[in-house]
């Protein structure tokens, strides 16, 4: 019999609407948590795959000596995919045309990720392959078809061999985002790399092993090779720090989760309140129940068939409109990205189920004890039971499960520790902060029968309860305006890593006496250019006379600096500039001091692989010329940014003492391609590389990035608004009860109105100011700590904070409200009864 | 037990309720003695605060004593746990109070099976119907609360507290809310049914014009029993 009532006592609440809100929370719990997992599993998912196209594998193996060692073997015995690269230069041959070009042999299973785009003749569309040339063929890059006069079907001589150009090659996934050798790229087959007889022993090559396989497998396999591995072999991860993309993206993949944590603890504090104001206004239906006879079983059936199909009704509709919602969500970042995002496991799915019912248990379970107690005398004694709804317990059990949610879905302890901390930190603030705002607001003197003066009094009357409401409100305002604040940061500092009009093609290896007409060029086709800066190569041959062999010490392939690692072992690029460029920043020592030593400045990451001090002088050999430059400064270098930028650069004064090329970078449309390759063939020694894929993809997953975290956001402000409306419900019932009595005393529809609006207008404006003051200095900390942009100070938040606080709250409690204003006094009276 | 006993369905001795407050502890009830037979209305009257609604929850088991003794039907309450004490309610007593109690989600009809649902009766739709009838609201069994008059509020109150067929109706100040057309309404269908059923009606309330329509008035005063007398009704019933 009970199984009637309990179904029909449930119906009717619900289409009563007393059940709407915490329905809602436990929906938009699951809602939030399935569709951010699967979304940032799905964004993550496709984030490793970019990162892993980026090196054409998950990790890879470089040298400058051929191996020798039996790794492929292992790797295999692994069950790892693996693949052989081998870099070399030279010559090209067709038509009369000669040209050294950047050969890059690889075995049948390169790429192992991403895919090498290609065009089968030059005037057709580009499009994405896996694999590289068959035995016999050679791709080249489009600017060699100039340069070299031929067209696919041509054949063209390189070194000794003849090989059928097949292929126009666009791009490779791990073509080099920026280097200086050259664009004259050419794709051959492996086998191929004997035909050509260009490797000969003392050849300059660079051999690269590529593996791909299962994080695990990948783990297993470094931890047999790492203790084999020689000095001259580096092994990468696809963490690979000096991709500008791989710092933004696990700057993403760490908003993503920080959001995730505050739609969470806001969707649980939604909870916690409604289910609390739920088992509240059940207080007289049970105690009538119990009068009437029910016993205590009955009624403990009855409210957990009602807990169980709230929790499963909206745990099936928060699934399914998460899954509709990432559905679209992922399709659109599909869209903009031209690719499919991988499918998402079961993850989602169970951690959402699971946060749902573990969200509906400990909400909702401390009240429902309550609940069961309330004593039949309730039915004589109305205030009798109220005082069970002050529980410490609950505030502890609730305190305690969103801690762990948190935990749960993040599977960090610190970041969650830090987060559950400072916001009870917070809490404990406010609170403060609440209650002597409130007691300065009774001192204010305002006219008596104002609207203003009954919206405080109303305030300081619900003092308590209003320093609660504040303390929701002020950490909702507070949460959204954190996340906003630190997309707009974070986007905008994206924006300036890739801007708009960032060049999109370096120039290398111009002669000085070309710079003029290369000038001349870019300002009659309207290209927008950078300044020439002087390179040449030399080579770090000794620091304070002593050789460099010896200085160099063994360190741990993938914690050491890539840079500073391949560039010790080779001549790095050097220029010398007047001032520090964009992006640098001394961090030791000082700037040129204008004398006539030459002085070095030194990227940071250098001075220990070099063990380096300031005043130590470096010994350079370049093209057999030797000369002395003293360290002066060390700087910090943003490799993150599309600048070129230096390892060394020395001072102004050696202008003129060394034979240089220039580098300088445009901005190219697709219209300037054929006179770009007239230009370099009128100037051969100049190389050209082409950028332009690569920016495209770093600014389309910028922008997919961005739509995320905007989706993200939008969730957490749903969660937001859902806080403040449970809170204006929990208090509807005490309001109504005001209205009646003012109204009945004669106050004016209008008085009433006017002094809920303002005191929602106050309330609102107070929790969005200690929101704006809480969340801007805890942004300062986050984003040093966490994000790594550099902290400052928003006054918009200031503004933004209050103003917003004051309309979002003042809306919904004034639209909440507006239904109970408009009603007759005895219509309140009687709902009242 | 006495014959006498036997025929008193509740009988008290010596009926003490004590609250701890915050200046000590507060007697509201001492030694409160007396006796109703079967089917007897009895009227409990005093000023506000003497202790009579106190009186009523002791009586029907909504609270415990803190002395003394109440027999509801035979059953020694301070011996019962609040479980079997909602098992003697849902058995023997029916209640109608001054603010209605009806639970807000529930139509009138389901309003007044409830009791018969919570004892399990598998006729509770078709009595209810009949006592909505009696009360008449037959027109108004799908309303829910709020869209009922409080006379009509009441009136589904009474017909849910005569479902069951109760031994024993306990009526907090029934027509306290009410203006003086419906509270005689209510009174009049109150005591038509409690003779109609034969139930032993206990009626708090301060109206003393009320009050006379019962068989015996028990007089409470500062938590001791004053007086009991015998009302207008006496003659009549």
């Amino acid at each position: 019999m009970w199984v009637k009532l309990a179904f029909r006592l449930f119906a009717r609440e619900f289409r009563r609407g007393e059940l709407t809100i915490i329905f809602a929370a436990i929906a938009l719990a699951v809602l939030t948590v399935f569709s951010l997992s699967s979304v940032t599993e799905r964004i993550g998912l496709n984030i490793e795959k970019k990162t892993s196209d980026f090196i054409a594998a998950d990790r890879r193996l470089s040298s400058n000596h051929e191996f020798t060692e039996n790794y492929l073997d292992i790797a295999s015995k692994e069950g790892l995919e693996t693949a052989s690269l081998l870099f070399f230069d030279s010559m090209l041959f067709a038509n009369d045309e000669l040209v050294l070009g950047s050969v890059k042999a690889v075995s049948e299973q390169y790429p192992l990720r991403g895919m090498v785009t290609i065009k089968d003749q030059l005037d057709e569309l580009p499009y994405e392959v896996r694999g590289g040339p068959k035995v016999g063929s050679i791709w080249l890059s489009e600017g060699l078809f100039y340069t070299l006069n031929v067209n696919v079907g041509d054949t063209v001589e390189l070194g000794a061999g003849q090989f059928k150009v097949s292929k126009v090659l666009i791009n490779e996934p791990d073509a080099p985002f920026f280097s200086l050798a050259g664009n004259k790229r050419v794709l051959l087959n492996y086998l191929d790399v004997a035909k050509t007889q260009a490797v000969q022993a003392g050849s300059r090559v660079f051999h690269r092993l590529l593996f791909a396989g299962t994080e695990q497998q990948l783990a297993d396999y470094y931890e047999w090779l790492k203790p084999q591995l020689k000095e001259n072999q580096n092994w990468e991860g696809i963490k690979d720090r000096q991709s500008p993309l791989g710092e933004n993206l696990a700057r993403a993949e760490r908003f993503l989760l920080l959001a995730g944590l505050f739609g969470i603890m806001l969707a649980a504090v939604a909870m916690a309140v409604s289910a609390k104001r739920y088992c509240e206004r059940q207080y007289d239906p049970v105690a009538m129940m119990k009068t009437l006879g029910g016993s205590r079983q009955i009624i403990r059936n009855i409210f957990l068939t009602h807990l169980g199909l709230v929790t499963l009704v909206s745990i099936a509709i928060g699934l399914g409109l998460g899954f509709i919602l990432q559905h679209i969500g992922a399709n659109y970042l599909a869209q903009f990205m031209g690719t499919q995002l991988p499918e998402a496991g079961a993850k989602p799915w169970l951690l959402s189920a699971f946060i749902g019912v573990v969200c509906a248990l400990m909400f909702s379970l401390k009240p429902l004890l309550d609940l069961f107690d309330i004593p039949p005398l309730r039915v004589l004694r109305r205030n009798l039971g109220d005082k069970l709804a002050i529980s410490k317990i609950h505030m502890v059990s609730s305190l305690l499960t969103i801690f762990a949610l948190m935990w749960l879905f993040s599977g960090q302890i610190i970041l969650t520790l830090i987060l559950f901390g400072s916001t009870l930190v917070v809490i404990g603030v406010l609170f403060a902060i609440s209650r002597a705002l409130f007691s300065f607001g009774r001192k204010l003197g305002l006219s008596p029968g104002s609207s203003w003066s009954l919206a405080i009094a109303t305030l300081q009357k619900r003092a308590n309860a209003n320093a609660i409401q504040l303390i929701s409100f002020a950490l909702a305002i507070k949460l959204m305006l954190f996340l906003v604040v630190l997309k707009n940061d974070m986007i905008s500092d994206w924006e300036m890593q890739v801007p708009e009009d960032a060049p999109n093609a370096f120039f290398i290896n111009i002669p000085e006496q070309d710079i003029s007409p290369i000038t001349a060029f870019f300002n009659n086709n309207g290209i927008t250019h950078e300044a020439f800066y002087p390179v040449f190569n030399a080579r770090v041959n000794a620091v304070n006379g002593e050789e460099l062999a010896r200085r160099l010490s063994k360190q741990e392939g993938e914690e050491q600096d890539e840079d500073a690692r391949e560039g010790v072992s080779r001549e790095p690029n050097l220029t010398w500039l007047s001032d520090v460029p964009e992006g640098n920043e001394i961090i030791e020592g000082e700037w040129f001091s204008g004398g006539d030593e030459i002085e070095v400045s030194v990227f940071e990451g250098w001075k220990e692989v070099l063990d380096l001090e300031l005043g130590d002088t470096i010994s350079f050999l370049a093209n057999e010329q030797r000369f002395d430059a003293k360290v002066t400064s060390f700087r910090s270098v943003d490799w993150g940014t599309l600048k070129p930028n230096f390892v060394m650069i020395l001072s102004p004064n050696m202008a003129g003492k060394i034979p240089v090329t220039y580098f300088s970078a445009g901005k190219l449309e697709s219209q300037h391609n054929k006179d770009i390759s007239r230009l370099l063939q009128r100037h051969p020694t100049v190389s050209m590389i082409d950028i332009k894929s690569r920016l495209e993809q770093a600014q389309s997953i910028i922008a997919q990035v961005s739509l995320a975290i905007g989706f993200v956001l939008s969730i957490v402000l749903v969660s937001g608004a859902l806080v403040l409306i449970s809170q204006v419900q929990a208090s509807l019932a005490e309001r109504m009860q005001e209205v009646v009595i003012l109204r009945t005393l004669g106050a004016k529809g209008r008085l009433i109105k006017l002094a809920t609006l303002y005191e929602f207008i106050l309330l609102g404006a107070i929790a969005g100011f200690v929101a704006a003051l809480v969340s801007d200095v805890a942004l300062l900390v986050i984003q040093q700590q966490l994000f790594d942009v550099e902290g400052r100070l928003h006054l918009y938040v200031w503004i933004l904070g209050p103003v917003s606080g004051a309309v979002f709250v003042a809306s919904i409690g004034y639209f909440m409200v507006a239904n109970t204003m408009r009603q007759n006094t005895q219509g309140l009276l009687r709902k009242l009864s | 037990m006495s014959v006498l006993s036997q025929l008193n369905v509740i009988q008290v001795e010596g009926l003490t309720k004590r609250v701890s407050t915050l200046e000590g502890e507060l007697t509201i009830l001492s030694e409160i003695n007396f006796s109703v037979k079967s089917g007897e209305s009895v009227a409990i009257v005093g000023a506000s605060g003497s202790g009579k609604s106190t009186l009523l929850s002791l009586l029907a088991g909504l609270d415990t004593a803190s002395g003394g003794d109440i027999r509801l039907d035979g059953d020694a309450l301070s011996t019962l746990d609040e479980e079997q004490r909602a098992c003697i309610r849902a058995e023997k007593v029916g209640f109608v109070f001054q603010s209605f109690m009806l639970v807000q989600s529930l139509t009138a009809l389901e309003n007044v099976m409830l009791p018969a649902e919570l004892a399990g009766d598998k006729k509770a739709k078709s009595q209810a119907i009949e006592l909505l009838e009696k009360v008449g609201l037959s027109h108004r069994l799908a309303h829910y609360p709020s869209q009922l008059s409080g006379g009509e509020q009441q009136r589904v109150a009474i017909a849910r507290a005569f479902i069951g067929s109760p031994k024993i109706l306990f009526a907090d100040e029934p027509s306290a809310n009410l203006d003086s057309k419906n509270g005689h309404l209510i009174e009049r269908l109150l005591f038509d049914l409690n003779k109609q059923n034969g139930t032993t009606l206990i009626l708090v309330t301060h109206d003393e014009q009320l009050a006379q329509q019962c068989q015996r008035i028990i007089h409470i005063e500062g938590g001791k029993l004053e007086q009991i007398r015998e009302g207008s009704a006496i003659n009549v019933g």
